[in-house]
């Protein structure tokens, strides 16, 4: 059974990875994407918008009401693995997907696999590549192909309590040796507090944790996807951790969960460090504690070379399948860089804008009382200046990110080590990518 | 006449079969077809093309070498080992003790036995969830009180603290089908076993407990095959700890491939082989009573 093999130089040529996925297509779909279907003038069209982003529907009232003739047709579902993707991906399968979907950066390979997304490239997205963030961009570029139009992300901050380190007699750490000594002298300070909780199995913190870092865990070259998770930096993150579990100077338990919502609203937890939208998780849990949190920038590991990281964060795609896909575009790119429907974003809380300059003058560029009267907005404005544009993702994300939970469980469970725990981890992403008849590289 | 019966039959037995066929036989099949398939992929990154293959026995290969799958039937099996036969046990005494003639306020404590049953499983563990979580739950709460530490989420205790949601949840339901047995019983034994002198004890151990044996066996069967199918408790005590992932029970596992890594193929595997499981214990025990019976 085995397969004529298509090299990658005879699927190069032509228009690259575009003509690759319509040749592998088989015959008639190379046909319709050759000649993408559009609307004839004056046609009325409804477009189908899978999404879960809280206060999306006003954006597209907004849409709807300026164009009479492509209505988007919104439809709340339940947000990632839990509802949303393997809805996508059944209706994928069964043929019938909606021309437009939420889709998150890290979740972008998978969908690419199921041959779930179309490559806008075709469509004439390059040119709008500029109103953009940079980094933001590069999550839905694969090979020459765009396959994502970007929404938001999460530029990482530290939330801390000020009233609690004042009374701790604590300054707020600005570098991880810092932060070590601080929550030694918290643990002195108050038995019962801790400077922070450490989520054992948050596949996504601790991987926005190695990108600070410098970590690159995955990257494509030529056919290969390369795993790197076993490096030097991410092994630094994990040990630094795991000094910091042993001596019981943070807190091993699951974030943003009841336990955790019950301490921060005590103030045993003196800071999180977490995305720009925790703004909202910490306000809405937490009313209690207004006017006495305030946000810095991620601790350091070298104040001379400051990074930040990024976690979370997602994207508008127009699926494969979709009989529109130019309006579709057309709509997505409105969606996320129009002033008026960002702004309607914003208020909805959908994280940090994906398009250029849309910080300052908008909803988020004001003093909150609940950050004591400061525009602590500014700090992520900044944030996401520094965060290292070339992280990828790969199309096993949810298995990596469940293999680096269990191990590091079963690390702090059976006092081993974290460097081992990452050692597997990488020997087990590795494994699921070949099972899925991918080829792996290791940098 | 005889073609008036064979419609009779056809009418009675048709919408029957065919729902059978449509929602049992069918699915069944497809499972098993698609377990015998795999993905194969070309092109750049693998981005090409996907076409499915026949894989033979490679999925149910993978699945018996994958330590999360195993691990996870492994775990169900020690759960049922301990929480079945406890549940049993705790059901037929309440059956027993509400049917002694000595019982007072029976409806009443029939229903509350009963009524937890009515809570989907979905809710009960929500609510069990408080219960279990440090910083909120008043029971973890009150034994720090009283100087002990505990943690019901820990690695080492979080698969009995679901044993108690499954047994708070079906213990009672249990019991009332263990009654329904004892009710079906003929009174004349009972009277007979009486006026013979037997004492409340010894009804219990020669007349009752022999006759709600049907219902005994019947009742371990399910436990068995619902042990088997542990799902709704765990994914949702998932976030509460860290003691519990995504591949904690064998359907966790299946539905994890399926609908998170999208590896069909594989999860069919998966739900075959566990199906397997569930056929040979179900029948391995009705086996074993029956030998019993027979001696």
């Amino acid at each position: 059974m085995a397969p004529a093999k298509l090299t990658r130089r005879t699927l190069l040529t032509g228009t690259a990875a575009a003509a690759g996925l319509a040749l592998a297509g088989c015959s008639s779909s190379t046909d319709e994407a050759a000649a993408p279907p559009s609307r004839k003038p004056g046609e009325k069209i409804t477009l189908a918008f899978w999404s879960w982003v809280p206060g999306i529907e006003k954006s597209v009232d907004l849409w709807n009401s300026k164009n009479p003739e492509v209505q988007v047709k919104l439809e709340k579902v339940i947000a990632g693995n839990k509802g949303a993707y393997p809805k996508m991906f059944a209706a994928l399968k069964a043929g019938n997907p909606p021309d437009l979907g939420q889709v998150e950066y890290q979740q972008i390979p998978s969908f690419l696999l199921e041959e779930g997304l179309t490559d806008l490239t075709k469509l004439g997205i390059n040119d709008h590549a500029g109103k953009f963030v940079d980094w933001q961009w590069q999550q839905g570029v694969f090979g020459d192909g765009v396959y994502a139009v970007p929404q938001a992300s999460g530029p990482m901050g530290m939330y801390y309590r000020e009233d609690r380190f004042k009374a701790w007699g604590v300054q707020p750490p600005t570098t991880w040796d810092e932060f070590e000594t601080a929550a030694r002298a918290i643990r002195k300070a108050d038995p019962k507090s801790y400077i922070c909780s450490f989520p054992p199995t948050s596949g996504g913190w601790f991987s926005a944790m190695s990108w600070q870092a410098g970590a690159k865990w995955f990257d494509v070259r030529g056919d290969d996807w390369v795993v790197n998770i076993d490096s030097e930096q991410t092994r630094q993150v994990a040990t630094y951790w795991e000094k910091l579990i042993r001596a019981d100077l943070v807190k091993p338990e699951p974030d943003q969960q009841s336990g955790w919502f019950a301490e921060v609203q005590a103030g045993t937890i003196g800071c999180w460090v977490a995305a720009q939208w925790g703004d909202a998780i910490l306000a809405g849990n937490a009313a209690n504690t207004s006017g006495k949190w305030r946000v810095a920038q991620m601790p350091q590991w070298d104040l001379a070379k400051p990074a930040s990281s990024n976690w979370g964060g997602s994207s508008t795609a127009v699926l494969n399948g979709s009989k529109y896909p130019k309006e579709a575009l057309e709509f997505a790119l409105w969606l996320n860089t129009d002033p008026a429907s960002v702004d309607l974003l914003i208020q909805g809380g959908y994280g940090w804008p994906a398009a250029k300059d849309a910080f300052s003058g908008s909803a988020l560029d004001k003093p909150s009382p609940f950050f004591g009267n400061a525009k602590y907005n500014e700090v992520f404005a900044k944030s996401d200046q520094l965060i290292d544009k070339s992280w990828k993702w790969i199309p096993t994300i949810s298995d990596t990110h469940r293999h680096l939970g269990d191990a590091i469980t079963a690390a702090i469970a059976k006092k081993t080590s974290f460097a081992d725990a990452i050692a597997t981890v990488q020997q087990q992403t590795v494994a699921d990518l070949t099972a899925k008849g991918l080829k792996v590289a290791t940098a | 006449m005889r073609r008036h019966r064979t419609l009779a039959v056809l009418a009675l037995l048709g919408p029957f079969c065919l729902l059978f066929a449509g929602c049992f036989l069918a699915p069944i099949g497809y499972a098993l077809y698609q377990s015998l398939l795999k993905v194969e992929r070309s092109g750049p990154l693998g981005l090409g093309s996907d076409r499915s293959v026949f894989a033979g026995a490679a999925n149910y290969a993978a699945a018996l070498r994958d330590d999360e799958f195993t691990g996870s039937v492994v775990r169900v099996l020690l759960f049922g080992v301990v929480q079945v036969p406890l549940m049993i046990v705790l059901a037929v005494v309440l059956a027993l003790l509400l049917e002694s003639a000595s019982a007072r306020w029976v409806p009443f404590f029939r229903s509350a036995f009963f009524l937890p049953h009515g809570v989907p499983g979905v809710i009960a563990s929500i609510l069990w969830g408080f219960l279990y979580v440090p910083g909120i739950s008043p029971i973890v709460k009150l034994l720090d009180d009283l100087g002990l530490q505990v943690n019901f989420l820990s690695s080492g205790t979080v698969l009995w603290s679901i044993a108690n949601i499954v047994t708070w949840q079906f213990a009672g339901y249990n019991m009332l089908i263990v009654i329904a047995q004892l009710k079906a019983v003929r009174l004349e034994l009972y009277e007979a076993a009486k006026i013979d002198g037997a004492n409340a004890w010894q009804l219990a151990r020669y007349l009752k407990l022999p006759m709600a044996r049907p219902a005994i066996v019947l009742t371990t069967v399910f436990s068995i095959i619902g042990t088997l199918q542990l799902f709704s408790e765990p994914l949702v005590l998932r976030p509460l700890t860290v003691a519990v992932n995504d591949t904690y029970t064998p359907n966790l596992n299946a539905y994890t491939q399926a609908f998170v890594n999208n590896n069909y193929n594989l999860a069919a595997a998966e739900a075959v082989l566990l199906a397997l499981v569930a056929c040979v214990l179900s029948f391995g025990f009705l086996r074993l009573v029956g030998r019993q019976e027979d001696e």
